[in-house]
């Protein structure tokens, strides 16, 4: 008895749900353009990812929140354990990255769209300035707690600099940066969807946009679906990436 | 330390203003030009109209969502049926971008502030229930036995016990929630507003007003900065108890 409700319940609300919606759709209180039957969105999503140009939009998308990422990823890992490794440079960045934390990096895309243009650039800008900030601050933290023993150990073993990093100080930030880019990925999505959705003529926030003005609901939904998808999918691909790279540690920040 | 910290921003304004000396295009403003507009909009009551048409939207969203997340999180935590039955439908769409649904909000609940309030509410349920599921979670088994031990009842043990080792996480995720709520504010305006912050941004970027854009980049910047000292303040009255986590 016990189990099977351990086994149902987590699906219970999910299907309470669909099930109160398909209803609801076919009751006729409503009119279709508020809930489109399930069916017809199932079947919008199925004429999505089965299309070819569609699949380009979805493809715009993940190009866009990956490249901004990945060149977070890479800045934000250097800057963050620069600053946790020196005291200066934590001094002079600590300051700039903490004060700005809370301002949305967004209001600048009117003005990214001026510098960088309308088209991908400004996107990947705004979605590498967002991601910035959780992959620094989160290999900052990482590269300053640091064990001092170990450090201690390894120095007196008469390791090298180089060698103290690659072997001491990179293996203890890792688990650090992964808790970040856990962040980030999501960020990554949500700033590429809202600078679609803002201003583009392409892209899977564009197409949510574009469903919603030609009163295309299940299409909406449909594209919805996918970005929810695309999102999921992103989050469980760098939690694999961690599982595989950092077996000696996990580490989970769903807040920074 | 905070010598050379002060020398190094002055530096990088000073560099900013030569630039600007040599002829930068027109949509970068030079420190001073943007200061001066700022102090003119603080002269005219429409900046004062758009900041507040948008804090009557995120600060509802924001205090209605960290409630619902707060109060979800915390039974999640407590409660082994609740967590079964509600935690997975959370973390499963934890990383979906919660602003995809505001066209549905928009024809469900119209393209008034209702929408915008509650995809403001929606973003800011996610990171305070997650901190307070965990926050529950993490209470030290210890603590709870002892409380048990000298006869502490289940009431006592959620109020003394497992709300304080909770709350400092909560408010971490408040935080965190209260950023998002200034993303999803500026985003929904953007999108579809006739007032606020991220409509005055847009009508600027329109309009090819390069002081109003900045202008409101700066109100936004300072709402959300003066927001987040708002929140570690009341962290540290609150929960002075408490080591300040990181």
């Amino acid at each position: 008895m016990i189990k099977v409700s351990q086994k149902v319940l987590p699906f219970l609300l999910v299907a309470m749900v669909l099930v109160i919606w398909e209803v609801a759709a076919r009751s006729g209180l409503w009119s279709r353009l508020l809930f489109p039957s399930l069916v017809s969105v199932a079947y919008e999503f199925g004429k999505f990812v089965t299309n070819p140009a569609s699949l380009h939009e979805a493809w715009v998308s993940l190009y866009r929140a990956l490249g901004g990422f990945t060149l977070a990823a890479v800045v934000g890992i250097f800057v963050g354990m620069l600053m946790g490794r020196s005291k200066l440079v934590a001094g002079l960045l600590d300051p700039l990255f903490s004060g700005t934390y809370a301002v949305p990096k967004l209001a600048l895309f009117p003005i990214f769209i001026f510098v960088f243009g309308i088209g991908s650039l400004s996107k990947v800008a705004l979605v590498f300035l967002e991601c910035l900030y959780p992959v620094v601050i989160m290999s900052y933290h990482g590269a300053r707690s640091v064990n001092r023993v170990l450090l201690w150990s390894a120095q007196n073993m008469g390791a090298s600099r180089g060698e103290t990093l690659r072997r001491v100080v990179i293996p203890a930030t890792a688990p650090f940066i992964f808790a970040g880019f856990r962040v980030a990925v999501p960020v990554a999505m949500i700033v590429v969807v809202i600078t679609e959705m803002v201003a583009s003529a392409d892209g899977l926030g564009y197409q949510v946009i574009y469903a919603l003005s030609s009163l295309r609901t299940d299409r909406m939904l449909a594209v919805v679906i996918v970005i929810a998808a695309l999102g999921y999918a992103l989050d469980k691909a760098v939690v694999l990436a961690r599982d595989r790279l950092i077996y000696w540690e996990k580490l989970d920040a769903y807040y920074v | 330390m905070g010598l050379a910290r002060a020398g190094f921003f002055l530096s990088l304004l000073l560099l900013w203003q030569l630039l600007s000396l040599r002829g930068l295009p027109a949509y970068v403003l030079s420190p001073l030009e943007i200061l001066r507009h700022f102090g003119e909009a603080l002269g005219s009551a429409e900046l004062y109209e758009h900041a507040a048409a948008s804090l009557a939207r995120s600060l509802p969203g924001f205090a209605i969502g960290t409630f619902f997340g707060a109060l979800l999180g915390l039974a999640a935590g407590t409660a082994r049926w609740f967590d079964r039955l509600f935690s997975p439908a959370v973390f499963v769409s934890y990383p979906v971008p919660k602003i995809v649904m505001l066209p549905i909000f928009m024809l469900w609940f119209g393209i008034g502030d209702l929408s915008k309030i509650l995809i403001i509410a929606l973003a800011c349920f996610y990171p305070v229930f997650i901190n307070a599921y965990y926050g529950v979670k993490a209470t030290p088994a210890i603590l709870v036995w002892s409380a048990l031990n000298m006869g502490a009842g289940r009431g006592a043990i959620f109020r003394r016990v497992v709300l304080p080792s909770a709350a400092p996480m909560i408010f971490a995720g408040m935080r965190v929630s209260l950023a998002l709520s200034f993303i999803v504010m500026f985003a929904a305006e953007m999108i579809n507003a006739r007032s606020g912050l991220g409509h005055l941004i847009r009508e600027a970027e329109n309009s090819l007003r390069f002081d109003l854009m900045y202008v409101s980049l700066l109100a936004v910047a300072i709402l959300g900065f003066a927001g987040d000292r708002l929140v570690r303040f009341a962290q540290r009255r609150l929960l002075a108890w408490q080591e300040q986590p990181a």
